[in-house]
């Protein structure tokens, strides 16, 4: 019962992370109609940026998520104005994004490849190995401080979304651009920072990534994939829906060391994938993602 | 304005038209009996060999990925499936090797349809990074499957089992040209129709009586199937293989790489992406490899910002230069279907070429 207890709480902290994880995706998805491809490549970058800014400059990963997410909100609006501004709209487009974007990360890969060689690298803080006893079991700190942060940023990106005037415009663009247009919210403008927001919090996972997981330039295609099985479980567009779809994922793949061996456990998510598939083909929660 | 006559060029003739019939005959005679008359060199052989290998995988890939539009991130599934089945049955039970590729070829269409049919429900993009999770899951079952796959250290085909890859050669061209037949028939028939209609929109393609599942598994299947048969091949190419490179998602990235730089959709483009990704792989990354993943992935941006329809696109261009289309029988014989392609009148692409192509046909 404890050992259960005890792995429930790990997957609550690893949904967390994985939330903090799908949201980019998932927004610049609903905003743009365009899956990012180059998302996991971005994770990997960012981890590889925290990594750098440790051991060269001996910045704290978690001192440097302002810096990390920054840099990469100007990628992403960089990527925006350089590459995707010239992808069709809609579904003619969806093949063509997907290509480009994918290009985009074996780009990414590659350079992370001739920078940094195909080794494993990882983040040891002077607390990496530092823990917390939550109902008499011992848990990382850095779990608990990922988990933390997580939250943060999907609140503070939910309060942003909803309180705030881009927010709400952005909010608008994804309901219909065109009338978007009408009431004279520039939806360019929109596009680019949404691409900029999406791509910043790939940044942050990344960042929150590099304390938990050891990575190398082939880091993120999982994580793509994890996310993408959460946008479908959850939909799109609510925070409930990540949360939810989240905890589904993460309780999936840490209760499946019961059932199968552990080298599978990553394919844990692919197969949760088409059962809900198979079982409820518009996702858990109807069908306004599948489109 | 020109889809009147589009749609008519796709419906008048029966599937095979006489003159793509005669183009077919010609350059399948000519490819069958140079090296016996102006013997390549070993080298040169081979890898021409190896090359008919790919286009047929590419051709196959295109099937799904161009004709319905549902681009596989995770073809490799298929390749290594098929691969490792007839290593297995050429190592266990020392079936002859057409016998292990053709049986290969079809575990491997029947494990793309096992995790193809829930899938293809989806559409686009979620298809898309789901084939990724296929790839990824196949990988990490046949790398750990030791008993099948052997592992890391892979299999062995018993010496003198299969051909020799002399005369592989000649096998390729076999497979390829029974690939590119079906290739027209696929596109041709009424089969056709109905997987551009899908392609096009899903929806209204059921709603005029077109199955889109018993469509997409079928395609699927094939595709599975000539890609499992190709796995084969390069079973028996190589001697040896191991599931690390044949699950490889680089593996499934240069089928979409063949696809896309040929000419997505196209009936033969695909053919002529597989010569310039062998060109590439054999002399360019042959001394930077450490280049080759940047290099892919700077093709697909230029390729897609630039030349949506990638090689066939660039010969309509030229084609239009001159005044002229090129009749479907020569090299690129799928510029007629590239012109229909049903992506094309919806698709207004910011950069380059595309409304100059539309312009003065």
């Amino acid at each position: 019962m404890g050992q259960v207890l005890a792995l429930a709480v790990s997957a609550v902290l690893l949904a967390g992370f994985y939330a903090s994880m799908a949201y980019g995706l998932g927004l610049i998805y609903g905003v743009l109609r365009v899956v990012n491809l180059a998302h996991g490549g971005m994770i990997m970058a960012a981890a590889y940026l925290s990594w750098v800014l440790f051991t060269r400059f001996s910045i704290d990963p978690y001192l440097a998520i302002p810096i990390v997410m920054v840099v990469f909100f100007f990628i992403g609006v960089a990527m925006y104005k350089g590459l995707v501004r010239f992808l069709p709209r809609g579904a003619a487009g969806g093949v063509q994004s997907l290509l480009l974007l994918f290009g985009v990360w074996l780009v990414i890969r590659n350079i992370a490849y001739l920078l940094f060689t195909g080794d494993d690298q990882a983040v040891r803080t002077s607390y990496s190995t530092a823990s917390v006893r939550i109902f008499g079991n011992s848990y990382s700190l850095n779990r608990l401080l990922v988990f933390v942060i997580s939250l943060v940023a999907v609140a503070v990106l939910q309060l942003w979304l909803s309180r705030t005037y881009t927010g709400k415009a952005v909010r608008a663009v994804t309901e219909n651009s065109d009338s978007s247009t009408l009431v004279g919210i520039d939806v360019e403008r929109v596009y680019a920072l949404t691409f900029g927001v999406g791509t910043a919090l790939a940044g942050l996972a990344g960042v929150l990534a590099s304390t938990l997981f050891a990575f190398n330039p082939s880091f993120g295609s999982g994580e793509l994939l994890k996310s993408f099985v959460i946008i479908v479980l959850g939909g799109l567009g609510s925070v409930v829906g990540i949360a939810v779809g989240a905890l589904v994922l993460a309780f999936a793949e840490i209760f499946a060391i019961y059932v199968v061996p552990s080298y599978l456990t990553a394919a844990v998510g692919f197969v949760l994938l088409v059962v809900v598939l198979v079982v409820r083909p518009g996702g858990l929660f109807g069908s306004k993602v599948l489109r | 304005m020109t889809t009147a006559t589009q749609s008519r060029r796709v419906r008048l003739p029966a599937w095979a038209s006489k003159k793509v019939l005669v183009g077919f005959l010609v350059v399948f005679a000519l490819l069958y009996s140079v090296p016996l008359v102006f013997p390549l060199g070993d080298y040169l052989h081979n890898i021409v060999g190896l090359t008919f290998m790919f286009m047929a995988a590419g051709l196959a890939w295109n099937w799904l990925g161009g004709y319905v539009g549902q681009i596989s991130f995770g073809h490799a599934a298929m390749f290594g499936t098929g691969g490792f089945v007839s290593a297995r049955l050429a190592v266990t039970f020392g079936l002859p090797f057409w016998a292990t590729w053709l049986i290969g070829g079809v575990v491997a269409g029947l494990y793309a349809l096992l995790w193809g049919h829930p899938t293809l429900r989806l559409r686009g993009p979620y298809f898309s990074i789901a084939t990724i999770g296929v790839g990824e899951a196949t990988r990490l079952v046949a790398t750990y499957w030791t008993d099948f796959t052997g592992g890391s250290s892979g299999l062995s085909l018993p010496i003198g089992n299969g051909p020799t890859k002399f005369q592989l050669y000649w096998y390729g061209l076999y497979l390829l040209a029974a690939v590119v037949v079906l290739s027209y028939w696929l596109r041709k028939s009424r089969i056709g129709l109905a997987l551009l209609a899908i392609k096009e929109d899903v929806e209204a393609a059921s709603d005029v009586g077109v199955n889109p599942s018993f469509y997409q598994d079928l395609v699927l299947f094939l595709s599975g199937t000539v890609v499992g048969v190709c796995g084969g091949f390069y079973a028996s190419y190589q001697a040896f293989i191991d599931p690390l490179d044949m699950f490889s998602f680089e593996r499934s990235i240069s089928f979409v790489l063949i696809g896309v730089i040929g000419g997505i959709g196209t009936i033969l483009g695909p053919a002529m992406g597989a010569i310039v990704f062998i060109v590439i792989q054999e002399f360019l990354l042959a001394n930077y490899p450490q280049l080759y993943l940047g290099l892919y992935g700077v093709l697909l941006i230029v390729v897609i910002l630039f030349e949506p329809l990638g090689i066939s696109g660039l010969i309509m261009w030229v084609g239009r230069r001159f005044g002229r289309r090129p009749s479907p029988s020569t090299a690129a014989g799928g510029l007629s279907s590239a012109a229909s392609a049903p992506d094309r009148p919806t698709a207004p692409v910011g950069a380059g070429g595309q409304d100059e192509k539309q312009g003065p046909s």
